[in-house]
């Protein structure tokens, strides 16, 4: 876990570090690794992943519009909008 | 040098459900911005997606048709990554188990057969819109399309020219729009595609560079978007420098590609199984119903017409790939008209009028049951052939019921023996010359017999009656 | 007449017999919130909730748990009411639904006095976390209440309500209810619905019950759990009367013991009182077997792969476009999120969100990831065959009691090992309780009780069983000159 990474990760988590707490944290995340990287040597061979302990199958739904307009709940719980929209700073493509 | 094109197309159907893949949220096109978004939709914290029975029935149909292979258990993962218009920042898509894999299909370029196969089609759910021109330093954001199951379609690397190309994307666009999986409506977005080009050496086993160029939403954008491409790569390639790896827009009002922002990081979308979602599986009697409720699609089509009416091979095949035309065409046969005459106004008149207007059967003012009327009529005798052309440019212009158009403009067909002779009289009388020319011998004439008659009569004669009195009066 | 410290059940009868109405119920409870020290609440609905009183003392509203004061824990969504999930970047967030929860307790007709704190998105095991300040623990004001539910287990510990909801991810019911000397209990996984709780680790996160006794805690999840065709992942069985089975004989019951869990090495308190629990269990005329679970030992480092993995996902939502909190002045959209969630979100937060977005990268997925998930297997199918022998299992809720706040922030790993106890349940997803079984340094510790998948039922007949041929969960904290 070098700064590297964590400058990786953290870009990809949309997240930067506080100068004063950076240190601190990649060091708690290289312990942290450390720490579950007991995993790593686990003889695991065979045994299918488990991703939700149900082991059942998804329920499907009738494909009927049942839900309401809420724009106008929606729009004023948000930071910014117009009447009609959501807002964001001009994104460049 | 010689160069050969490699391209593979993704392409993005959105499914014809009525609701979304994980809302009851409608998917309605058009509609006033964010009316349509659900609490899933929107991603507030808390909500859970729940999957659309139709969506997967739709995927299933296609799957069946392209006779690919069926998951009957498919799995969704999560494809992370933040974007306005993805309001949970990831988007839920099927990466490890689609509910599609294998199949092929069929393309023809220029009378050349070909197929192309696909590797795979999944489900996932579409992002809402950014408009980035509403105003100078704001892009606003649209979520009614957020959530709409789209089908992506990914064939192989095996198309080699932007024709081919275009042709597997018109292939693909009839196939899934008689199928009603998509409504096709390529500049709503309904189906669009991403192509990935590369170029190689002819001969060179490894594959080239590719740019994947984003969201082409015409037939000949794409033709256009692909061979752009292709001359660019080839350009940069001859110029010794490197294709980059990257994703480009085509900006059809240059007619060029450029590349998209560059990232500082290359994404990295950490898929992963998406949690909320348990396996999705189709028992044996649902795929069953699926099976049973399979639309007979255009080959299939054809080849019944032409057993079943004897109508001809290229009718057959003009009107069977077309949904609209070929519905409308089985609503008049089932309606007892004579196949081979519907068959033959639809291919010939009405065809020719839905080009000239570049509209579909079902957006004209033609309805099935007035062309019902005026195809009897024709069959009855009370209209000949040619009348029915001057009635359907009416109804196309007017949508008036056909026999109104008949009886107001007086364009019943002269039946009547002694009213015709009298014409062929009066025609006889005042051409001497050509009577005579006509008995020593020019047949070609009898012509211009006919078409003096139907002159007279303002084309309303009855033209076997005509045939048959006037060569029993020139051979008297 | 004073309403603190009374059990739900006993409650209700007050209201039955008319010997207080529950408008006095709610106007005491909110007293007894303003004068605690605990700092158990972040939200108070206050004008609500004496309404709602005020209609079930008209007679206009009736259910199981009707004119009955309890809190939900703030991560519940409540419909036009405040939900903050313990980080700043919901301090405005007023929810435009209500959880399914939430709806199945109202329509109980219970009555939400208010919300409480928690550790920031359920992440943490001592409600340090919180943006909005510490817990104490009523038993001692300079220890944590445990986490990450610890506003609910206080509130309830301290007698300001009889009940209070929670959620449990790794251990954040059980653990809390521990260090609170109260009772919690978290349902199968799938059992009560997710919809409108806010997701820390979605394949993990369960909702559940605090109140003073086993029995209590039948009578809430009688209406908390139910299936949800909102949820594909809730359990569609029918739900049983958890009161039915409550009084069940425990004679010839097996109760499982751990192998692999080490208690000799735990405070000698927390020795002595799993004895001593034992023995009343073996009274009971049940009797106890040791269980191998050879994985178990594997669930700390899979649960802090699986849960982070999750959360980076599930917190990717909160990015100042939609709803929350968006930082000021910011140029671009790139710098939008980046302020707005690191602004937002607290270091723990920040830590997991890291982790999980480091476990699933490209290169790392198949060594972390995808091995976790195959270990998580290797756990459940440890708790299958154990449950192939005995009825419940039984182990301490937590390594100690209470530690002093602040002494375990420097160190997450240590934080994390809390949970050493509770965590497998969730990873295999089955029920699990704690019950006040006695006293570590003068502060109470829990038992846990774990049952088989939606056997639910078992453990809380077991627990009752004991509640009734013990007094710990009669014990109620010296709460000084604010009681």
């Amino acid at each position: 876990m070098d700064n590297k990474t964590v400058e990786t990760i953290s870009y990809l988590a949309r997240l930067k570090l506080d100068k004063d707490k950076k240190e601190k944290i990649t060091k708690d995340l290289e312990n942290i690794i450390d720490f579950v990287a007991e995993l790593q040597d686990l003889n695991t061979e065979d045994i299918v992943p488990l991703s939700n302990p149900l082991e059942k199958v998804a329920p499907k739904r009738e494909d009927s519009v049942t839900s309401k307009n809420r724009k106008e709940a929606f729009l004023s719980n948000s930071p910014e909008s117009d009447q009609d929209y959501f807002m964001v700073p001009k994104v460049v493509e | 040098m010689s160069w050969e094109t490699v391209i593979g197309l993704e392409v993005h159907a959105q499914l014809s459900t009525n609701t979304k893949l994980f809302s009851s949220a409608s998917t309605k096109f058009g509609s006033e911005p964010n009316t349509q978004v659900d609490l899933v939709d929107l991603g507030l914290p808390g909500v859970l997606p729940v999957v659309n029975k139709d969506a997967f029935k739709k995927a299933i149909r296609f799957g069946l048709a392209i006779e690919a292979d069926i998951n009957q258990e498919s799995t969704f993962d999560r494809k992370n990554y933040f974007y306005p218009d993805l309001p949970k920042g990831y988007q839920i898509t099927q990466m490890t188990k689609p509910i599609v894999e294998g199949g092929s299909i069929d393309i023809d370029v220029d009378g050349d057969k070909k197929t192309i196969n696909i590797t795979r089609a999944h489900l996932e759910e579409d992002a809402g819109k950014s408009i980035h021109d509403a105003y100078p330093d704001k892009s606003v954001i649209d979520l009614n399309r957020a959530g709409t199951p789209l089908l992506e379609i990914v064939s192989e690397p095996e198309i080699s020219s932007a024709k081919e190309a275009v042709s597997y994307m018109k292939a693909l666009h009839q196939l899934v729009t008689f199928l009603d999986v998509c409504d096709g409506d390529m500049s709503q977005g309904s189906l669009r595609c991403d192509a990935n080009v590369s170029i190689r050496k002819v001969g060179d086993a490894e594959l080239g560079t590719r740019t994947e160029i984003k969201n082409i939403n015409s037939f000949r954008f794409i033709e256009k978007a692909i061979n752009f491409e292709i001359k660019r790569q080839i350009k940069v390639l001859e110029s010794g420098e490197k294709v980059t790896q990257e994703t480009r827009l085509y900006d059809s009002g240059r007619d060029e590609t450029r590349p998209m922002r560059s990232k500082e990081f290359a994404n990295d979308y950490r898929y992963f199984p998406d949690p909320d979602l348990l396996p999705v599986v189709i028992s044996d009697d649902e795929m069953e119903e699926i099976r049973s409720t399979f639309p007979e699609l255009p080959a299939d089509k054809s080849r019944r017409y032409i057993s079943e009416f004897q109508i001809d091979e290229s009718e057959a095949e003009i009107i069977s790939s077309s949904r609209e035309l070929s519905n409308f065409f089985e609503v008049a046969v089932e309606s007892k008209n004579d196949p081979k005459l519907a068959a033959n106004l639809i291919v010939g008149e009405i065809g020719s009028l839905l080009n000239k207007d570049n509209i579909k059967i079902d957006e004209s003012k033609l309805s099935s049951d007035n062309f019902n009327i005026l195809l009897q009529r024709i069959s009855d005798g009370t209209i000949s052939k040619k009348i029915a052309k001057t009635i359907l440019a009416e109804i196309w212009e007017t949508g008036r019921n056909a026999d109104e158009i008949i009886n107001d403009q007086g364009l019943v067909q002269i039946q009547d023996e002694s009213l015709l002779e009298e014409v062929i009289t009066k025609v006889i009388e005042s051409n001497t010359k050509q009577v005579e020319d006509y008995k020593n011998g020019k047949d070609k004439l009898f012509g211009f017999f006919v078409g003096q008659v139907m002159k007279e009569t303002q084309g309303k004669a009855n033209p076997k009656a005509v045939n048959d009195l006037l060569k029993k009066a020139l051979n008297s | 007449m004073s309403i603190r410290f009374k059990t739900l059940a006993e409650l209700k009868r007050l209201l039955e017999n008319k010997d207080i109405s529950s408008y006095e119920l709610v106007n005491e409870t909110f007293k007894n919130i303003s004068s605690s020290k605990t700092n158990s609440f972040i939200t108070l609905d206050e004008e609500v909730a004496l309404n709602k009183a005020r209609d079930f003392d008209e007679g206009k509203v009736d259910g199981d748990l009707a004119g009955i004061p309890i809190a939900q824990k703030d991560l519940f969504c409540t419909k036009n009411l405040r939900t903050t999930c313990g980080s700043k970047i919901l301090e405005n967030f007023i929810p435009p639904y209500d959880a399914t929860v939430v709806d199945n307790l109202s329509a109980a007709g219970s009555i939400c006095v208010g919300k409480t704190n928690m550790d920031e998105f359920a992440m943490g095991s001592s409600n340090e976390t919180s943006y909005y300040g510490t817990v104490r623990n009523p038993w001692d004001l300079e220890r944590v209440p445990g986490g990450s539910s610890g506003g609910s287990a206080a509130a309830v510990s301290e007698g300001l309500v009889c009940a209070a909801t929670g959620t449990d991810t790794g251990g954040s019911i059980r653990q809390p209810a521990a260090l609170c000397g109260i009772t919690g209990i978290k349902p199968t996984y799938g059992r009560a619905s997710r919809w409108g709780m806010i997701a820390f680790a979605s394949s993990l996160d369960q909702a559940g019950a605090f109140a003073r006794n086993a029995e209590d805690c039948a009578l809430l999840l009688n209406h908390i759990c139910s299936h949800d065709s909102k949820d594909s992942t809730s359990i569609s069985d029918e739900r049983e009367n958890y009161l039915d089975n409550i009084n069940n004989d425990l004679k010839g019951k097996k109760i499982g013991i751990i192998k692999e869990f080490d208690i000799s090495s735990l405070n000698r308190e927390v020795q002595d009182s799993f004895e001593q629990s034992k023995r009343i269990f073996e009274a009971l005329g049940a009797s106890f077997v040791e269980v191998s679970m050879p994985n178990i030992r594997l669930s700390v480092p899979t649960y802090y792969v699986v849960a982070p993995a999750e959360c980076s996902s599930n917190l990717s939502r909160f990015d100042g476009v939609k709803y929350g909190y968006r930082a000021k002045d910011v140029d671009n959209l790139e710098e939008l999120y980046v302020k707005s969630r690191s602004e937002g979100f607290g270091d723990e937060v920040k830590r997991r969100i890291l982790i999980g977005t480091y476990v699933l990268s490209a290169g790392f997925y198949d060594a972390y990831y995808k091995k976790a998930q195959q270990s998580r297997r290797m756990i459940k199918n440890d708790f299958v065959d154990a449950f192939n022998e005995v009825d419940i299992i039984m182990s301490p809720s937590s390594p100690s009691s209470a530690f002093k706040i602040g002494s375990k922030t420097e160190d997450p790993i240590e934080m994390y090992l809390e949970d050493l106890f509770t965590i497998s349940s969730n990873l295999a997803g089955v029920p699990a309780m704690s019950i006040p079984h006695g006293f570590c340094n003068g502060l109470p510790i829990g038992l846990q009780l774990i049952g088989n998948y939606l056997e639910e039922s078992k453990i809380l007949n077991f627990a009752h069983q004991y509640q009734k041929n013990s007094d710990w969960h009669f014990k109620t904290p010296d709460l000084g000159e604010s009681s």
